[in-house]
């Protein structure tokens, strides 16, 4: 029950915060291109919204800049804002000197964080659904798309690419929570994703922590000649499992908490 | 039993920078404890330690009788602080703020209004917290601070920054904390003039080494200790050696001779000797310490 309250709190202290924001924007910006790029060439959607491969399609076009760009962009700077809110307001000390024990503290704010990030799937995919309906209701000689919409090959895919979000971040919240300032874990971010796109051609690029999502999508949308013989859900689970764990170790024994 | 006590604190940030050195404060219940020191004196430290934000490394802090570390949660449930600069939440509203707060204590949503008709802030809608004036801060913290009904309140330097008429509002609403819902109240300044109309008991900490602790009429007593007579006359040595065959310890003498602190009677008398002895008496001025003197004498000793 503590938890649920300490969540409850958390949850109202990002109410019109620049990190709530984000996860709208994020969510909904690749799909208003794609949108946009639909209705620009509406002349071609007919053919297009009655192809067999339809969603498949327009799944991996969505989620290519997602995977590569504003989703590690997306998490670095939302995990840096929330706890920003808290070293931004001078609060870090009040929130200590509540009466909720540490642990709990952590994982409420973390869990604020993997639900913004729940959310911002959720909210993504309900964009990729409007890109492609919203040609048909807006122009009335546009069919809607024929083929059947592959729900339980969407789900495994955001499920995948979830868990391989995991490790940003986890390691992202490790650094936020270690430095008060704001450029420390957004330098570091940048670095470590610009680091894992450089090097996708590397053999073993998979086993970079921020790379398992970008690697996933390159594989699954043949953009990958290699193979992957590893498990890239299993790895950065493993991954998230670790750093998780050392990043609460290291909340709990930091000396001045305030 | 003290509501704060605090056994040989001690506190180094490194090995050569030890900030705080055998700390034994002693907080009553229902005080209001002022605690005074330079800046850097260890004040925000002592307190820090006491609400757990900096990790205790010598000797044992008490709170209402309990251990703190074992009873970290509990005790904490009792508390209301604000250390430094006011934690507020500045994209929300004050009420926003209390909600955040309301959630982790689990007090009554009433006690939101409550709180904000009592510091003066009911009436900001939707203003954010940012757009606040510092005395409207330093209120909403107070007011976050005293939302859960704590029995205990520590301010660090609570007034800090506030004009003189901001002030007094905060010096009116503590007292009116302190008298009519008997909470204890930890408040640590700089200015012994700032916080000499509000508490009870006083504690002086300098370089980390508590010199004085008592209530405010010890200290009132010292400062009767600490005042003297000063007499100016024609003839300082001769003045002397009446001074001395009346038994009357001298002070220090340089171009006026200051005496011990002598009742009114006798200091006529005095003046009569040194008349009949043809010493003309141009001054004779009683000198008080005033409480910020005494504060000042205290931290320079």
């Amino acid at each position: 029950m503590k938890f649920i309250y300490s969540f409850q709190s958390e949850w109202l202290k990002k109410r019109r915060s620049l990190a709530a924001w984000l996860v709208v924007i994020g969510a909904f910006f690749t799909p208003t291109i794609i949108l946009l790029v639909r209705l620009k060439n509406y002349q071609a959607l007919p053919k297009l919204n009655s192809a067999e491969d339809f969603w498949i399609k327009l799944w991996f076009t969505n989620w290519e800049s997602m995977t590569i760009l504003l989703l590690p962009m997306g998490i670095i700077l939302a995990v840096a804002l929330i706890t920003q809110i808290e070293y931004k307001n001078n609060s870090w000390k009040q929130l200590h000197t509540t009466p909720q024990g540490f642990s709990v503290i952590f994982f409420a704010k973390f869990t604020v964080i993997l639900v913004m990030l729940i959310e911002l799937f959720g909210l993504f995919n309900l964009g990729i659904y409007l890109s492609a309906v919203l040609p048909s209701l807006i122009l009335s000689d546009i069919p809607f798309p024929t083929a059947p919409i592959p729900f339980s090959q969407f789900f495994t895919g955001n499920l995948n690419f979830f868990i391989e979000c995991l490790p940003i971040l986890a390691l992202q919240y490790l650094i936020s929570l270690q430095f008060k300032n704001f450029l420390v874990p957004i330098g570091f971010g940048f670095a470590i994703w610009a680091l894992g796109i450089g090097m996708t051609s590397w053999e073993y690029s998979f086993a970079l922590p921020y790379n398992q999502a970008v690697m996933d999508f390159l594989r699954n949308s043949g953009n990958l000649k290699r193979e992957i013989s590893v498990n890239l859900p299993l790895l950065a689970f493993i991954y998230f499992a670790i750093i998780t764990f050392a990043s609460y170790i290291l909340y709990l024994t930091k000396r001045e908490k305030g | 039993m003290y509501c704060i006590e605090t056994i040989n604190l001690n506190y180094q940030f490194s090995e050569n920078e030890k900030v705080l050195n055998n700390i034994n404060l002693q907080v009553s219940e229902g005080s209001i404890y002022g605690f005074l020191g330079p800046n850097g004196a260890g004040k925000t430290t002592t307190l820090k330690l006491i609400l757990g934000l900096l990790k205790k490394q010598k000797g044992e802090i008490m709170i209402f009788g309990q251990t703190f570390l074992k009873n970290r949660i509990e005790i904490l449930s009792n508390i209301g602080s604000m250390i430094e600069t006011p934690s507020i939440y500045s994209h929300l509203t004050a009420r926003e703020n209390l909600q955040v707060l309301q959630k982790v204590y689990r007090c009554s949503k009433d006690r939101i209004a409550e709180v904000l008709e009592l510091v003066g802030l009911a009436n900001t809608g939707n203003k954010k917290a940012g757009n606040f004036s510092l005395g409207m801060k330093q209120r909403l913290a107070i007011a976050i601070a005293l939302l859960h009904s704590p029995k205990l309140l520590i301010l660090d330097e609570p007034t800090n920054g506030l004009d003189p008429n901001g002030i007094l509002e905060i010096r009116e609403l503590l007292k009116k904390l302190a008298h009519l819902q008997g909470i204890t109240i930890l408040i640590s300044s700089h200015l012994l003039s700032e916080i000499e109309k509000l508490v009870t008991h006083i504690g002086i900490i300098n370089y980390g080494n508590l010199l004085f602790q008592g209530t405010l009429p010890d200290l009132i007593n010292k400062q009767k200790l600490s005042s003297f007579i000063q007499f100016s006359t024609s003839d300082n040595q001769k003045a002397l050696e009446i001074f001395e065959k009346n038994n009357i310890s001298i002070l220090s003498i340089n171009e006026k001779i200051s005496i011990q602190i002598l009742d009114k009677s006798k200091i006529a008398r005095i003046n009569e000797q040194l008349v009949l002895n043809r010493i003309d008496v141009y001054e004779i001025q009683t000198v008080k310490s005033d409480l910020e003197q005494i504060f000042f004498d205290v931290i320079k000793d």
